[in-house]
């Protein structure tokens, strides 16, 4: 990747060329979507530790300055490629409920979404279960803290959790390995028939093992009925 | 270690191997097994001193005290040596796994023993717990198989569970329980609490048998991990 002499020196601190060429900052959003983008692309084809800047860059068609004026560096891009992604998957996991309908059902379409969202795109579950945690293997307790407060509002509907006894910071880390697993066997696309296993897994810790089996034979049903997207023979 | 089975002589004991340096008039067959074991022992400790994209053919070398020529009759190159040492250390632990899970006794006290074995191996060795777990996810694509036949290995070691084939259906007990082992050692390793991953037997335990034996059976099984 020959990056031109110009570029170099603009991303230089204090780079006086800089300031006439600038264009207006009406863009800088969809660069910096475009560089984040170009960061989650590269990441699922050569992991984080492999992708550079000029991978980056070129793959979102800006300059190295450009990058430089959006991002500090390359692990500052990373920390919001795994915002992003973040963001996706809460905005995918609250579209896909009806508002009115009863937790459980809200609880499993969400569940579905997601896993269908990262089936299709399966960028999003490799940065986030694979990148993310070689990168900070306590990653998960971010994702725990994100996730663990919409479940136990969907729930129980601002009701006391029951004390059982699985962990539900463990729940986390579980489901995060079984993403893990299928997508490190290259089957991101039978993401979706993990449904029922993250649906035992979701309630487990709040509900206990019998509501979380009938809930997770429930989704099972729905899985068969093919109410829910994904291919695949099972996940075994 | 209590309850540990002695080492084999087919696998080495990565987490203790040591080789004298310099002369030691072995045949040359020798030479060359101790060799790769001297190197595969040394790419662990370079690893977790380092880190995986930090360590080079150089470190691992001068670790080792082995010729470059040599390292390149034993492997391929630096990611072939990384994941050979995975590979050994694995074996050693599915081995030390399988024959507690063999031993005498009703299968949820052979779970525990194996669990306890399991544990017990990790806390062994922080450095070759992070190796095994963390430390080689930059190498992207090849680490991941590699995790996921050992992901395999282990679910088809774990079988079927109390009773001949569990639920039919999903979800799948065997999958859900080798979640709860894995996630909840990788939990401690990557905190940094490695040493103290024995005492999370009751709770892993439970956390294991309560997709097979539900609620009630698993927490006695918990209380009997407490008592000791």
């Amino acid at each position: 990747m020959s990056i031109p002499a110009k570029e170099k020196q603009a991303a230089a601190p204090g780079g006086s060329v800089l300031a006439p060429k600038t264009p207006p900052d009406v863009g800088a959003r969809s660069q910096r979507r475009r560089i984040i983008e170009s960061m989650l692309e590269r990441c699922a084809e050569k992991t984080y530790a492999h992708t550079t800047i000029g991978d980056i860059v070129s793959g979102a068609r800006i300059s190295r300055s450009t990058f430089y004026k959006r991002f500090a560096d390359k692990r500052a891009c990373f920390e919001a490629t795994v915002e992003h992604c973040l963001e996706d998957l809460t905005r995918t996991a609250r579209e896909a409920q009806e508002p009115g309908r009863p937790p459980a059902e809200r609880l499993r379409a969400a569940i579905a979404a997601v896993l269908a969202r990262m089936a299709e795109r399966p960028a999003i579950g490799k940065l986030l279960s694979a990148d993310a945690v070689a990168l900070d293997p306590t990653v998960t307790d971010r994702y725990r803290r994100l996730v663990g407060p919409v479940v136990e509002r969907l729930w129980f509907e601002g009701a006391r959790p029951r004390d059982a006894g699985s962990d539900p910071g463990l729940a986390l880390g579980r489901a995060r390995l079984l993403i893990f697993d299928l997508i490190a066997a290259g089957r991101a696309s039978e993401l979706p028939r993990l449904l029922p296993e993250l649906t035992y897994l979701t309630l487990l810790p709040y509900a206990g093992h019998e509501e979380a089996l009938r809930e997770a034979d429930a989704a099972a049903r729905s899985l068969e009925r093919g109410a829910v997207a994904g291919a695949g023979d099972g996940a075994r | 270690m209590p309850g540990m089975a002695p080492d084999s002589p087919e696998i080495p004991d990565l987490r203790k191997w040591r080789l004298p340096r310099g002369r030691h008039g072995l045949p040359r067959e020798l030479i060359a097994r101790s060799q790769r074991e001297r190197l595969l022992a040394a790419v662990v400790r370079t690893t977790a001193a380092n880190g995986c994209e930090a360590t080079t053919v150089a470190d691992i070398l001068e670790e080792a005290g082995v010729g470059r020529e040599s390292f390149y009759e034993l492997f391929e190159d630096r990611q072939d040596c990384m994941l050979s040492a995975h590979r050994v250390l694995t074996d050693d632990l599915a081995e030390r796994v399988e024959a507690a899970y063999l031993g005498e006794g009703a299968w949820a006290e052979r779970l525990r023993a194996a669990l306890d074995a399991a544990l017990r191996w990790f806390a062994a060795d922080p450095a070759a717990a992070r190796f095994v777990l963390i430390d080689l996810a930059p190498l992207g694509t090849p680490f991941r198989a590699r995790f996921h036949d050992e992901f395999r290995r282990f679910l088809s070691l774990l079988g079927e569970g109390p009773e001949g084939p569990p639920r039919a259906q999903a979800p799948r007990a065997g999958i859900l329980a080798l979640s709860a082992a894995v996630a909840g050692i990788h939990e401690e390793v990557a905190h940094g609490r490695t040493e103290r991953l024995p005492e999370k037997l009751p709770q892993l335990l439970y956390e294991v048998l309560v997709p097979f034996l539900g609620e009630a059976g698993a927490q006695r099984e918990r209380q009997r991990a407490e008592a000791g």
